[in-house]
């Protein structure tokens, strides 16, 4: 089998005292990737060792975080050697899927938009302009 | 399930008139990493000294491996390694003479743990303990706790005194030992950010009760903010479900809720007609929120 491409443990950003678990920072930040494509099927996962070494934090919360992700079928266990993105990831994150991941930030920006009143013209046009201007 | 490594049931402690502890009641298994956090004076150290059973409780009882804490047979003190707040390090002898002298009193030493330990943690071992630093003593005496391979290590402030660098190089030394999952290991402090990297359990303490024990990760999911803006005013009497602290004002509402699921939050935006903001909290805020 020729080798698959490995994610590097510091490609993710881990915040230790965020109000969001640590595991649950990890899980958001694989869907996220594999539902854009951004990892292919196939690419292996850092180490359980390697990620928590990097971060300096309890390696339990990052195998909690891989065991999640291999129950939704997003990784892939291989023996005695590192997890992979599952086959046919991609198709499976639906527009509304991916849309609903997105729904915390989306909450906070809503909010903090209100606060300041503007209004959904107006932020559809600041999204547009960030994103590229695709419409 | 297998034995607890520590148990406590109704612990209490009365000194002159005051209660320091009062009902404590906690039972952990072997593999966890706990973190025990209070303010000052809040009983971190009297509980880890009853737990150890270096003095005895007014009420209650505590376990050790199954044994009650006022009468472990040495066999099981064996098990235990214990970094006091104040270290008992002899002033006039030098670290390396400390370490032939523990090692000598332990058959199972783990000698190359404790060389590896003491160039990892840049700990000078050539020098009498009196010229050392507060955060080079307590390096020592880590060693000294570490290096009869215990099964529950119990270390009371122990990078309270070390710089950055240094408290995440003896961090991570931490994790390292305890990411077997055979070991235990309890520690104190009042540094949050330490505690959320390294802690899978944690331990509240507030004047002396428990405030909260358990996962980390479920305090972080389970005890949220809400902020409540609401079209109309709220009624008065408005009691958000399972709310530790409330506030409420005309159209707007502010409450540290605790047991919440995501999934309430719509059925709350209905029920109240109002935009409900779901804020998870750090850990400090947390612990700030739980004395408020």
């Amino acid at each position: 089998m020729e080798s698959a491409p490995t994610l590097p443990a510091r490609f993710f950003v881990l915040q230790p005292a965020s109000g969001v678990p640590i595991y649950r920072q990890l899980v958001d930040q694989v869907q996220r990737m594999v539902a854009s494509g951004q990892l292919a099927p196939g690419t292996a996962l850092p180490s359980v060792r390697e990620v928590a070494e990097l971060h300096s934090v309890n390696p339990m919360t990052i195998s909690k975080a891989y065991a999640l992700l291999e129950g939704e079928g997003v990784l892939q266990r291989n023996r005695g050697k590192a997890m992979t993105v599952a086959a046919g990831r991609r198709s499976q994150g639906t527009l509304a899927q991916r849309l609903r991941q997105l729904e915390p930030q989306v909450d906070a920006l809503v909010l903090a938009a209100r606060q300041l009143e503007l209004d959904a013209s107006d932020l559809a046009e600041v999204l547009r302009r960030k994103m590229g201007g695709k419409s | 399930m297998s034995q607890p490594v520590l148990s406590a049931r109704g612990l209490g402690k009365v000194i002159k008139g005051r209660t320091i502890l009062k009902d404590v009641c906690v039972e952990e298994h072997r593999g966890s990493v706990i973190g025990v956090i209070g303010r000052n004076g809040a009983g971190k150290t009297t509980l880890l000294d009853i737990l150890l059973g270096f003095s005895p409780p007014t009420s209650g009882e505590s376990k050790v491996f199954g044994h009650d804490s006022l009468a472990l047979p040495a066999t099981v003190k064996g098990r235990i390694g214990f970094v006091p707040q104040q270290d008992e390090l002899i002033p006039m002898i030098t670290g390396a003479q400390h370490l032939a002298l523990h090692s000598s009193l332990h058959p199972r030493w783990n000698g190359d743990l404790v060389d590896r330990l003491a160039r990892a943690w840049e700990v000078p071992l050539d020098r009498p303990v009196q010229v050392l630093s507060v955060g080079e003593r307590q390096k020592l005496s880590s060693l000294l706790a570490l290096g009869h391979d215990p099964e529950l290590l119990v270390l009371d402030e122990p990078a309270a005194s070390l710089d950055p660098l240094a408290r995440r190089r003896f961090l991570q030394e931490l994790l390292e030992i305890s990411s077997d999952r055979t070991r235990t290991v309890l520690f104190s402090t009042h540094i949050v950010s330490d505690l959320e990297r390294v802690a899978d359990r944690i331990w509240i303490l507030r004047e002396g009760a428990l405030a909260w024990s358990g996962e980390l990760d479920t305090l972080k999911e389970s005890v949220v903010r809400l902020q409540v803006r609401a079209r109309r005013a709220l009624p008065p009497g408005l009691a958000l479900p399972h709310a530790l602290t409330q506030q409420v004002r005309e159209t707007w509402a502010s409450a540290l809720v605790s047991q919440w699921s995501p999934g309430e939050v719509q059925s709350l935006r209905d029920s109240l007609d109002a935009e409900v903001e779901v804020q998870n909290l750090g850990l400090e805020d947390l612990f700030v929120e739980l004395h408020a």
